[in-house]
């Protein structure tokens, strides 16, 4: 694992905001351009600080799959996000041409191989490409994003077991953000309840299970590095629960056409009217605390970080702009793809 | 496995003569019906895929011979040990594996489908780890009724790497539900031995994460088994569980009779015949004197002539009238 | 140069070859490969060709994944059903994962399973499961009936870019015929005229196929001409060989293992009502399996079953004629 010097740690605070600045976008658009954003999109704010410190552990020959949640793999990747914000919209300029929307964003030139809209789904078919990759032999890994709520899915426990018996060059990145939908994971999951980790399923498989704090991108670095440099030696997978807290709701809220999209309150203070935890979480946001300490530790100055902000605001509005701006597809072409 | 091995160890330091011998009778009448099964399976008198126990019979008795007949038992694929030992008469299981109209299923289940609602046995699914939840959401009503039912779901070693297995462990875990996992580990699913499915060594590895009680025991030494098993129902007749336990057994015969069986070199098949569970429990029987070698013959005479009556009585039921095919298919009155 | 060899045969044959021409074609699933003598083993060693577990959403769903990653993989399910386990992997990963990409990724998998054991196995091993799966785009689905079809259909199904359901009936996995040798690619939709005749047309799939065949040559002894239609692939299904045949005979006998309303027999017939109404002379008539599940007791069990009987009275009665009596 390679240390991590003072420009790579400003690129890391650099994906964390577009990605923050991306998704409040994306939530924006619901106020800015009602009607434009159709269907169901879930956000990553809270989780900026995890998907960019597991994927700078990563070589660019590397490979991964996400669930749902996934816009901000490939911000962090490099795809454009003019192209994903117009998926978004299912403008003809999206990443996926209209076809996925939020849900399904792929950009397998850079090893983004996709996702899953059904939770779990996406573990075995990471898995199955970790294989590839297994009889390729040219030293590639696989990261496997999910939430803990997938964790109880029969898709997680057959793959984390083929994935220990072969020895797959793969990591399970578990998102812990303690909800599953509008569930509390204690409410599902037999470890939560007891007061244990998640981590410590992976007993289950006679796999390493480790715990790391999703809210600080060098600790989620050196867990998922380590994970990394494991699978990539040969040694086999690892699971990584990286406990974060997403700070909006599961997703906009699901309603016929022609009711208004919106982001409704998080569900710890809609559902369980636990307005401290989530106000306890906001006082944590990986993204101002990162900040603060790269500017802290002199890596980034005040002004060097109000600049990089700026940019970023303005990248995200050319990004809506053109979604706004882009054609719809040809309603003919729905009939395309359907066999390669 | 290829030195001789001194013989095994008294398997009745836990048992009475009057629950032994008990034991013996309903392993004897498991034994002698698959074996006559076997023989019916050749010359085409039962039908279809037939998976027999035998080598396995002292995990039935021990297990289903101290529950209730409210107690439920979900089974698998090999069924007929568990069927039996829980009460249901071989007259009318081997009617349903002769596709007869007096069979425990009326001839539509056949051998892979035993349910026997008055003693208990709930049923046996045809794909692996499919009765796991059903018994799960047993253990869920059983709890909803007040009731102090256990339920016992039977399933083999390849189940654990089903992913019905681990959602139902959870759930089973979570709840807190009265279900005793009971996984008949012989070593191989199906066709494979267990290396080729999991690194994890013993079941109860497999649920580590969630700390319940969970033991493995030598499926093999009836006493012992019978032991352990009459704690953990005693756990679980007073609500707790889940519980799992993880009887290290041997199937004699291949995985379904017709099996080639490929693998057989792998399976250590002499040390295991030194320790089927009938022959040891036999033999300490008559060592603590509580039966003589007339009485053990007689015991087996015994089960054999039942057997034979239940084949006489299968052989004398009819085919089940064709239009029952479509008058099943769904239920029409409460 | 053809030569006899069982069905079975023939289906591995094609995976055996295709996987000797392309180095991607991998092939796992449970059971498979145990010994160091198998013939996939030796050839293709322990990176293409490997065990599972008990898993199917894990096998079905790491060769969508595999698949995605460039790989080719054949899954050996063994029985249709177990299919079923693994539904989300089926139908809503592998069919659709490209499409929402903008086809940005392919999918090329064959799921290769065995269907229709009706022989004493119940309720769960037995099932004719194809015709739930022809109303997914994005799937191909293919059934051959004979040892060749079996060679060619899987080699083809190899080389598809798409996810292919490979449906093989286990009543015909000893059955031998003449298998064409090397390379034999039969394509997708298109359909196979197994008999030509002008009195009425009878189309059937895999196991079906040879009870058509059957109850065509007890029609000829009493003067009526059946041509039988074998489809081999119900997605893409040939439709024009189909619609063509009824505008010669203007009669229609569909027979399929499948329960009626499950059965790709209704989704032909429905494709004849639509395009080929007007060359019809009488109703259509379906010969399908009973709607209820497959029971165990022989009898039930053959009673439930179309077979050669129930062909020849659905014949009679679209052409009208009394059957003769047996």
């Amino acid at each position: 694992m390679k240390e991590l010097d003072n420009q790579r740690l400003v690129w890391i605070y650099t994906q964390m905001l577009r990605i923050r600045e991306f998704e409040e976008r994306v939530k924006g658009t619901f106020e800015e351009y009602p009607g434009v954003i159709r269907g169901h999109t879930h956000l990553a704010d809270g989780a900026e600080a995890s998907i960019v410190g597991s994927l700078a552990t990563l070589r660019p020959s590397d490979q991964l799959m996400a669930t749902y949640r996934c816009h901000g793999y490939p911000l962090a990747l490099g795809t454009d996000p003019k192209a994903m914000m117009a998926e978004i919209y299912g403008r003809s300029t999206g990443l996926c041409g209209g076809y996925g929307g939020s849900m399904h964003l792929v950009d397998t030139e850079r090893g983004f191989l996709g996702t899953s809209g059904i939770v779990g789904q996406g573990i075995p078919q990471a898995t199955g490409a970790a294989y590839a990759a297994q009889i390729r032999k040219q030293d590639q890994v696989v990261l496997c994003f999910f939430g803990d709520g997938a964790s109880k899915q029969g898709a997680f426990s057959e793959s984390l077991n083929v994935a220990s018996l072969w020895k797959l060059p793969i990591v399970y990145v578990m998102e812990n953000n303690s909800y599953n939908v509008v569930t509390r994971v204690e409410q599902e999951d037999a470890n939560a309840a007891a007061g244990e980790p998640l981590a410590m399923k992976a007993k289950a498989f006679s796999m390493p299970g480790v715990t790391v704090d999703g809210g600080d991108p060098i600790a989620v670095y050196e867990a998922v590095g380590a994970a990394v440099d494991r699978a990539r030696s040969g040694a086999g997978p690892t699971l990584v629960e990286s406990k974060v807290y997403r700070l909006s709701a599961h997703g906009n809220i699901i309603a016929p056409p022609g009711v208004p999209l919106h982001y409704p309150e998080h569900e710890a203070i809609e559902v369980f009217g636990a307005r401290e935890e989530y106000e306890a979480a906001l006082r944590g946001d990986p993204v101002p605390r990162f900040r603060a300490r790269l500017i802290s530790d002199g890596s980034l100055t005040v002004d060097a970080a109000d600049q990089i902000a700026a940019h970023v605001r303005e990248e995200m509005q050319v990004a809506v702009q053109f979604g706004i701006d882009s054609p719809y597809p040809e309603p003919e072409a729905a009939l395309h793809n359907v066999y390669a | 496995m290829g030195t001789p091995t001194p013989p095994p160890a008294s398997t009745s330091a836990e048992l009475d003569g009057e629950t032994a011998l008990g034991l013996l009778r309903t392993m004897w009448r498991i034994r002698c019906f698959e074996e006559r099964v076997a023989q019916l399976k050749r010359t085409l008198q039962v039908h279809g895929l037939i998976h027999l126990s035998i080598g396995g019979e002292g995990v039935a008795a021990a297990i289903c011979g101290q529950l209730r007949d409210d107690d439920t038992v979900y089974s698998g694929h090999r069924a007929h040990g568990h069927a039996i030992a829980k009460g249901a008469p071989l007259d009318r299981v081997m009617a349903e594996l002769m596709g007869r109209s007096d069979g425990l299923c009326r001839g539509l289940g056949g051998s892979m489908h035993l349910v026997d609602r008055a003693h208990g046995l709930l049923g046996a699914t045809g794909v692996v780890a499919g009765n796991i939840p059903l018994a799960v959401g047993n253990a869920l009503a059983a709890r909803l009724r007040g009731s102090d039912q256990v339920t016992v779901v039977f399933f083999g070693d390849g189940a654990v790497q089903t992913g019905y297995f681990s959602e139902s462990v959870n759930l089973a875990a979570l709840w807190e539900l009265p279900l005793i996992l009971v996984c008949e580990n012989n070593g191989f699913a199906e066709f494979t031995p267990r290396s080729a499915h999991t690194t994890v060594e013993r079941v109860c590895d497999a649920v580590a994460p969630y700390r319940f009680p969970c033991q493995s025991v030598d499926g093999t030494d009836v006493g012992a088994l019978f032991a352990v098993f009459a704690a953990d129902l005693d756990l679980a007749r007073r609500g707790r569980g889940p519980l799992l336990l993880e009887c290290m057994t041997h199937r004699r015969r291949g995985h379904y009779e017709g099996d080639q069986e490929a693998y057989r070199d792998a399976l250590a098949d002499a040390e295991w015949q030194r320790r089927d569970p009938l022959a040891r429990l036999q033999a300490d029987a008559i060592a603590q004197r509580w039966l003589d070698e007339a009485g053990a013959g007689a015991l087996e005479q015994g089960a054999r002539a039942e057997v034979e009556q239940a084949v006489s009585f299968a052989r004398a039921s009819p085919f089940p009238a064709l239009e029952l095919a479509g008058e099943l298919v769904y239920a029409s009155e409460r | 140069m053809a030569r006899e060899i069982p069905y079975i045969a023939a289906i591995n044959e094609a995976i055996h070859q295709e996987m000797a021409r392309d180095e991607s074609v991998l092939y796992f699933g449970q059971n498979l490969a145990t010994t160091e003598n198998d013939e996939f083993l030796k050839a293709f060693g322990s990176d293409r060709v490997r065990v599972t577990p008990i898993s199917e959403t894990a096998e079905i769903g790491m060769a969508v994944g595999a698949a995605i990653a460039g790989m080719r993989p054949v899954v050996e399910l063994y029985m249709a059903e177990f299919m079923l386990v693994a539904m989300d992997q089926v139908v809503n990963e592998a069919p659709r994962f490209r499409y929402m990409s903008g086809g940005r990724v392919k999918v090329p998998l064959v799921l290769k399973a065995g269907y229709g054991f009706t022989a004493g196995w119940a309720g769960q091993h037995t099932g004719s499961i194809y015709g739930m799966f022809m109303g997914i785009p994005g799937l191909k689905v293919a059934l051959p009936a004979t040892a060749a079809d079996a060679k060619g259909l899987m080699a083809t199904a190899i080389r598809d870019e798409n996810p292919v359901c490979y449906f093989h009936h286990y009543l015909l996995t000893l059955e031998p015929g003449e298998v064409p040798e090397g390379e034999y690619l039969v394509p997708f939709g298109q359909a196979s005229v197994r008999r030509s005749g002008g009195d009425v047309t009878i189309v059937a799939t895999g196991w079906m196929v040879g009870k058509a065949l059957a109850a065509a040559e007890s029609l000829a002894a009493e003067g009526i001409e059946a041509e039988v239609i074998d489809p081999r692939t119900l997605v893409p299904l040939d439709i024009d060989t189909i619609l063509s045949s009824v505008e010669k005979t203007g009669h229609v006998v569909l027979v399929d293992q499948a329960t009626r309303h499950a059965s790709a027999s209704a989704l032909i017939a429905a494709e004849i009502a639509d395009h080929g109404f007007s060359a019809l002379k009488a109703p259509i008539k379906q010969v399908t399996a009973l709607d209820a599940s497959v029971p165990y007791s022989e009898p039930m069990e053959a009673y439930v079953l179309p077979d050669e009987a129930k062909i020849l009275c659905a014949v009679h009665q679209v052409l009208g004629t009394a059957p003769v009596a047996a």
